[in-house]
C-alpha cells in the first residue's frame, strides 16, 4: 500500500505545463503515511493541478508519482478503487436521495462499508430518505465525504473541504478529519484558509506558482522563516528604567511608558522575565498579548504577497 | 412527465384528427409514440447529460473508478425504463379509446421501442458529447428534432412531401421508426419483417456511442474544438448507407405508401339511404351499408345507424344506388384501345398503370388479363394489391396457351426471331406437345397465376394454326388438376363443344361466325360454365371499320382516355390515311348480330353470363367499359338486373374470388360503386359515378391519373 519509505505518496520532479502555460514548476514532497498534509496556497498557485494529477484525473508533463504504490497515470483504475475523494464545487442530481446516492457510488467500487453505519458516522442516517436538493449546504458537503469514504479509503484528497460552509459546519468538518487520522488514514487536503492548515495539518506544503516555497510542520515554518514573536504589553502606570533584554531581540517602550513591544524567539520565556520585572516596579498590568507569526506571515515573508489576495 | 405529454398528445391530435373513424388511429399512435421517443432520447439523454456537466455531476463521478460507457449505458437503461411503461400506456389507452388493434407481436414491438429509444439516446449523447453548453445542446437538439419530426413521417405523411423530400426522409433513423411502427400495428408485421428499421437503429447507436464515448467529456471547462461538432453528423452514416440503398430499390418509399395506403383503407364509412344492389339479384330500396377495416362490416334494411354511435364518414346517398364493384373479365391493359398520336411515347408498363386507374375511376374494381406482359402484370398486380398504387384489382390469366402461329401470336409474327424469342414468353405459351404443355401450366401455378387461358380458334375467314386437341386437353386437365379456374378463348360453335368438352369454366367470345347450338347452351347451363360474349370488342370493331366516333364521345371516355390516345384515334376514324386499316377491320368475321343472338340463346338456356369487354381493342377504350357492355347486353334484350348480377356476383365466381368480393355482403372486402339513379330502370346509371370505395378506401378519383 505504501512505498518503501512508509509514504502514501511521494513526487519527485513533477512539471505540468498547459502549452504555453506552466502551472507547476518542478515539485518534490511526500505524504507520510497516517499524517494529514497541507497544500497550502493561493488560488491559481497550482493546488488543484498537483491534486488531481496524483488522483489519476490528469496526465503530468514530466517526474515520477507514486500513489499508494500506484502511478496515477498509468494505474489509474487501480487507484481510483483505493483512494477517497472530495472535489470541490461537485453536485449530485437534485432527485438522488442519500441513501441511493451512497449505494450508487459504492457500486463503483470493490470494497465497501456499511452504509448505515457510513451515514451514521457523518450524521446523516435522519436524512437517509432526503433528496439531494433539500440537503442544507453542510449536509451536502458531509455527503460528499461520505461518498469519499464508501470504499474505506486508506488515503483521502480533500480539496478544499470547508469552502463556503459556514463556521459550525466547519468546525463539524474539521473534528471529522481529526477523527479520519485518528483511524489512521493518511488525508491530503488542499486550502486557502490558514487557520484550517494551522489547526489540521501534521505538514504543509506552501505553493506559490507552481513551486513549493515552504515544506514541513506549521510551527517549524514560521520558527524556521519568521521566528520570533512579539509580546504586547499594556500597563496601568507608567514604567521606568530599561527592561530585560537578555533574551529578546527587541524591545519598544511607547513616549508616556506604558506600553512595551518585545520581539522574541522564544516568547515564553522572555515574558516571564519582563512580568516580573514590572512586577517589582509596583505597576499594575492592563494587557498581556502575545501575537504568534502566522503561515501568513510566513507567505508575505517569502513570496511579498499576500494569501488572501 | 414522462407519461402525461404522450397521452395528453394521443387524446388531443385523436380528437383533432377524428381518429375514432379508424384511419388515422395507427399515424397517431406511431406518431405519439416517436415524439415521445425523440423527447425521451434528445431532451432526456442530450440535454440533461449537458446540464449534469455543466452542475458538476459529471465531474463526481469522474473521481470514481469508472469509464464514460457505463453512463452512457445507464442513460440508455433510464430511456427505457422511462418510454417501455409509456409505450404499453399508449397503446392500452389507444385500444381503449380509438379501437386500436391489440398489437399481433407484443415482443417485435417492444424490442422495435427498446431499439429506437436506445439509437435516440445515442443520438442525444452524441450531442452532449459535442455540445460546449447547454444554449448549444439545445440548438443541435432542435436541428435534429425539427428534421426527424417533420421529415420521417411522424407528424406528416411521407407521401404527401415532394419526392426529392422522400428522398431525404430516408436519410432519417426516425423514417425507418415510423414505417416500422406503421407496419406492425396496422399490419402486425414481425421485426423480421423490418429488418431495415432494425439495421439502422442498430448501427446508428452503435456510431453515436462509440463516439459518445470518445468525446465524453467530464468537466464544464473542457471545451471542444467548433470542428469536432461534425462528428455529430456521423450519426446520419448509417442512415445513408441503408437510405442510399432504399433509394437504389425504393423499398422503403414503396413501404410507406403501401402503410399509407393501409390507413386509409382503415377508415370507417357509413353510406346511407341508398338503393343497394346485393349483387346475387336482390335489391335493398333503401339501406345502408357500414364499411370498416377495408371490410363490408353491416348491410341494414332501412335508415341503418346513428352516425354519430359509430364514429363514422357519412355517405348520404338517397336517391343513389350502391352497388358491388363492377368486373370486366376480359382486358388487354397493354392495348391503348386505339390509335396513339404519338406512338413513341408509348410504354407498357405507363400504359397498363394507366388503364387499371381508368377502370377504378370508372367503378370497375377488378379486371382480368390473359394476353399482356407476364412479368409486368404480375409485378403491377403486387403493386396494386399492396397498395403501392391505385388501380383495379388485377387478375392474371397468364400467357394464353395457343398454336405456334395462331390467333395471340399475331403481334410478335413480324418480329426479327431473336426479339420474338424474348418477348414471345411474355406473350404466349406454344406447347408442341401434351406433355411441354402440362410443364408450363404447372409453371404458370407457381408464379401463381389467377387462372389459365388457351386459345381454340381457327380463324375462319382468315385461318390462322389451331390448337392439337391433345395439347389442349392436356393444358386443360392439367389446369383442372392444379385447381385454376380455365378460360377458353373460342372462334366458333366447333370450338365452344370442344371447350366445353374439356369442362372449360368459360367460354370466352363464343363465337361471331356461326350460331352456337342449343345443345351447347344446355351444356354450358349443365356444366355451370360461364358465357363471355364481349359484345363491346364487336361493336369497337365496326365503329371503327365505319370511321363512327361515337364510343369516343361517351362522358366516361372523355374523362379517362389519354388526350393522345383521343386524338390519334379520332385522326385514325376520319383520315384518308387509315382507310386500307379501316377497310382490312371491317373484313373480320365479326357479326354483331350473331354475337347478340348468341348472347340472348345463353340467357334463355339459363347459363351463368359475365361481362368481359376485350377492351384495348378499337374503341374499347380502358374504363367504363363494363357500363358499355351492359347497355349492349340490355338493347340486346337482357333484363338489366341480369345484366348487373353477371358484371359483378357472376364475375366474382368466376374469378373464384366470390368470397371476397363480388356482393354487397358483411365480411366482403368492400369495393362499391355508387351511382346517380338507378342502373335497374335506366342501365345508363351505371356510368353516372357518384363515389367508388376500394378495399375500404373512398377514392379520391381526381388523385387517380396523379399517382407518381
Amino acid at each position: 500500500m505504501t512505498d518503501s519509505g512508509g509514504n502514501a505518496v511521494t513526487v519527485h520532479g513533477l512539471w505540468k505545463d498547459y502549452g504555453d502555460f506552466e502551472a507547476v514548476k518542478g515539485i518534490d514532497f511526500a505524504v507520510r503515511t497516517g499524517e494529514i498534509f497541507g497544500l497550502l496556497g493561493p488560488n491559481g498557485a497550482g493546488k488543484t493541478t498537483i491534486v488531481e494529477i496524483l488522483e489519476g484525473l490528469r496526465s503530468r508533463t514530466e517526474g515520477e508519482v507514486s500513489v499508494l504504490g500506484f502511478d496515477p497515470e498509468g494505474q489509474k483504475d487501480r487507484l481510483k478503487d483505493r483512494i477517497g475523494v472530495a472535489l470541490q464545487a461537485t453536485n449530485l442530481p437534485d432527485k438522488i436521495t442519500v441513501r441511493e446516492a451512497i449505494g450508487v457510488f459504492g457500486s463503483f467500487y470493490s470494497h465497501t462499508v456499511d452504509t448505515a453505519r457510513l451515514l451514521q458516522r457523518l450524521d446523516l442516517w435522519d436524512k437517509r430518505s432526503q433528496y439531494y436538493g433539500r440537503l442544507s449546504g453542510g449536509q451536502q458537503q458531509r455527503l460528499a465525504l461520505a461518498l469519499a469514504l464508501v470504499n474505506d479509503p486508506k488515503l483521502l484528497f480533500l480539496d478544499e473541504p470547508t469552502t463556503g460552509l459556514d463556521p459550525q459546519a466547519r468546525l463539524e468538518v474539521h473534528s471529522l478529519i481529526e477523527e479520519l487520522r485518528a483511524e489512521g488514514r493518511t488525508v491530503l487536503l488542499t486550502t486557502h484558509y490558514i487557520e484550517e492548515a494551522e489547526k489540521l495539518c501534521d505538514r504543509v506544503a506552501i505553493i506559490d506558482e507552481g513551486r513549493i516555497v515552504a515544506l514541513g510542520a506549521p510551527a517549524e515554518i514560521r520558527a524556521r522563516t519568521v521566528g520570533a514573536s512579539v509580546i504586547e504589553i499594556r500597563c496601568e502606570q507608567p514604567l521606568e528604567g530599561e527592561p530585560p533584554a537578555d533574551n529578546a531581540e527587541k524591545i519598544f517602550v511607547s513616549e508616556d511608558g506604558k506600553e512595551l513591544t518585545v520581539t522574541a524567539a522564544h516568547p515564553a520565556r522572555v515574558l516571564v522575565e519582563i512580568v516580573k520585572w514590572i512586577d517589582r516596579q509596583g505597576v499594575e498590568l492592563a494587557d498581556v498579548r502575545i501575537k504568534r507569526p502566522t503561515l501568513e506571515d510566513v507567505f508575505l515573508e517569502l513570496t511579498g504577497k499576500s494569501l488572501r489576495e | 412527465m414522462n407519461y402525461v405529454f404522450p397521452l395528453i398528445f394521443l387524446v388531443v391530435f385523436g380528437m383533432l384528427m377524428h381518429v375514432e373513424r379508424g384511419g388515422l388511429t395507427v399515424p397517431v399512435v406511431t406518431m405519439v409514440l416517436v415524439i415521445a421517443m425523440l423527447g425521451n432520447g434528445l431532451f432526456g439523454g442530450g440535454i440533461r447529460t449537458v446540464q449534469d456537466r455543466e452542475q458538476n455531476i459529471l465531474r463526481r463521478f469522474r473521481v470514481a473508478p469508472i469509464s464514460p460507457a457505463p453512463l452512457l449505458v445507464a442513460s440508455m437503461a433510464t430511456g427505457l425504463i422511462l418510454f417501455l411503461p409509456a409505450l404499453v400506456l399508449i397503446v392500452v389507452l389507444a385500444h381503449i379509446l380509438y379501437g386500436l388493434p391489440w398489437p399481433a407481436q407484443w415482443a417485435s414491438l417492444l424490442i422495435l421501442s427498446a431499439l429506437g429509444v436506445v439509437a435516440f439516446r445515442a443520438i442525444g449523447l452524441i450531442i452532449a458529447s459535442v455540445a460546449n453548453s447547454s444554449q448549444e445542446s439545445q440548438i443541435l437538439v432542435q436541428l435534429v428534432y425539427l428534421p426527424m419530426l417533420l421529415l420521417s413521417g411522424t407528424t406528416l405523411s411521407i407521401t404527401m412531401l415532394p419526392s426529392w423530400l422522400q428522398a431525404v426522409s430516408q436519410l432519417l433513423p426516425a423514417t425507418y421508426l415510423v414505417i416500422a411502427f406503421d407496419a406492425m400495428l396496422l399490419r402486425g408485421e414481425s421485426l423480421a419483417r423490418n429488418w431495415p428499421a432494425v439495421g439502422v437503429l442498430v448501427f446508428t447507436t452503435a456510431a453515436a456511442t462509440i463516439l459518445a464515448a470518445q468525446l465524453f467529456r467530464w468537466e464544464k471547462d473542457e471545451k471542444l474544438r467548433p470542428s469536432a461538432k461534425l462528428s455529430l453528423a456521423a450519426i446520419l452514416i448509417p442512415s445513408l448507407i441503408f437510405g442510399g440503398y432504399q433509394l437504389h430499390n425504393n423499398g422503403q418509399i414503396a413501404k410507406t405508401k403501401s402503410l399509407h395506403r393501409g390507413m386509409l383503407r382503415n377508415q370507417t364509412l357509413l353510406i346511407r339511404g341508398a338503393r343497394i344492389f346485393i349483387g346475387d339479384g336482390r335489391v335493398i330500396e333503401i339501406g345502408a351499408v357500414l364499411v370498416r377495416g377495408g371490410r363490408i362490416a353491416e348491410v341494414y334494411d332501412g335508415a341503418g345507424p346513428e352516425p354519430k354511435t359509430l364514429s363514422a364518414e357519412v355517405i348520404e346517398a338517397s336517391g343513389k344506388t350502391v352497388l358491388p364493384g363492377l368486373i370486366d373479365v376480359q382486358v388487354n391493359l397493354a392495348s391503348p384501345g386505339g390509335v396513339l398520336a404519338t406512338p413513341r411515347r408509348y410504354a407498357p408498363r405507363g400504359q397498363m398503370e394507366r388503364a387499371l386507374a381508368a377502370y377504378l375511376y370508372s367503378g370497375i374494381t377488378a379486371v382480368r388479363s390473359a394476353g399482356d406482359p407476364f412479368r409486368l402484370s404480375l409485378a403491377i398486380r403486387a403493386a396494386i394489391a399492396q397498395g403501392q398504387r391505385l388501380g383495379a384489382e388485377l387478375f392474371v390469366y397468364g400467357p394464353p396457351f395457343t398454336a405456334p402461329g395462331g390467333h395471340g401470336t399475331e403481334y410478335t409474327a413480324n418480329l426479327p426471331e431473336f426479339q420474338r424469342r424474348q418477348i414471345e414468353p411474355e406473350l404466349v405459351r406454344l406447347p408442341a406437345t401434351a406433355e411441354q404443355a402440362r410443364v408450363q401450366v404447372d409453371e404458370l401455378q407457381t408464379a401463381p397465376v389467377d387462372g389459365i387461358e388457351a386459345i381454340l380458334d381457327s380463324g375462319g375467314a382468315r385461318p390462322v394454326p389451331r390448337m392439337d386437341s391433345d395439347v389442349f386437353e392436356a393444358v386443360t386437365q392439367e389446369a383442372h388438376k392444379d385447381g385454376l379456374p380455365l378460360a377458353v378463348h373460342t372462334g366458333d360453335s366447333r370450338d365452344v363443344a370442344e371447350a366445353l368438352d374439356a369442362g372449360a369454366d368459360s367460354i370466352e367470345h363464343g363465337s361471331y361466325r356461326d350460331a352456337i347450338p342449343a345443345e351447347s347452351f344446355a351444356r354450358m347451363a349443365r356444366q355451370r360454365t360461364a358465357y363471355d360474349p364481349t359484345l363491346s370488342v364487336v361493336e369497337g370493331y365496326r365503329d371503327f371499320a365505319e370511321g363512327n366516333a361515337a364510343l369516343l364521345e361517351r362522358s366516361l371516355v372523355e374523362q379517362v382516355g389519354p388526350p393522345d390516345l383521343l386524338k390519334g384515334t379520332r385522326l385514325a376514324l376520319s383520315s384518308p390515311r387509315f382507310a386500307s386499316l379501316r377497310a382490312g377491320i371491317k373484313s373480320y368475321p365479326l357479326d354483331f348480330d350473331l354475337a347478340k343472338r348468341n348472347l340472348i340463346e345463353a340467357y334463355r338456356a339459363g347459363v351463368m353470363l359475365v361481362t368481359g369487354t376485350d377492351a384495348g381493342n378499337f374503341l374499347v377504350i380502358h374504363g367504363p367499359t363494363v357500363q358499355r357492355e351492359l347497355e349492349l347486353w340490355v338493347a340486346a334484350g337482357i333484363p338489366p338486373a341480369v345484366a348487373l348480377e353477371a358484371a359483378t356476383y357472376n364475375a366474382a365466381r368466376l374469378l373464384h374470388a366470390d368470397r371476397r368480393m363480388g356482393s354487397i355482403r358483411k365480411g366482403l372486402e368492400a369495393d362499391l360503386l355508387i351511382v346517380d339513379g338507378n342502373p335497374l330502370a335506366d342501365i345508363a346509371a351505371a356510368g353516372n359515378i357518384s363515389a367508388v370505395i376500394f378495399k375500404g378506401e373512398h377514392v379520391d378519383r381526381t388523385l387517380l391519373f396523379h399517382q407518381e
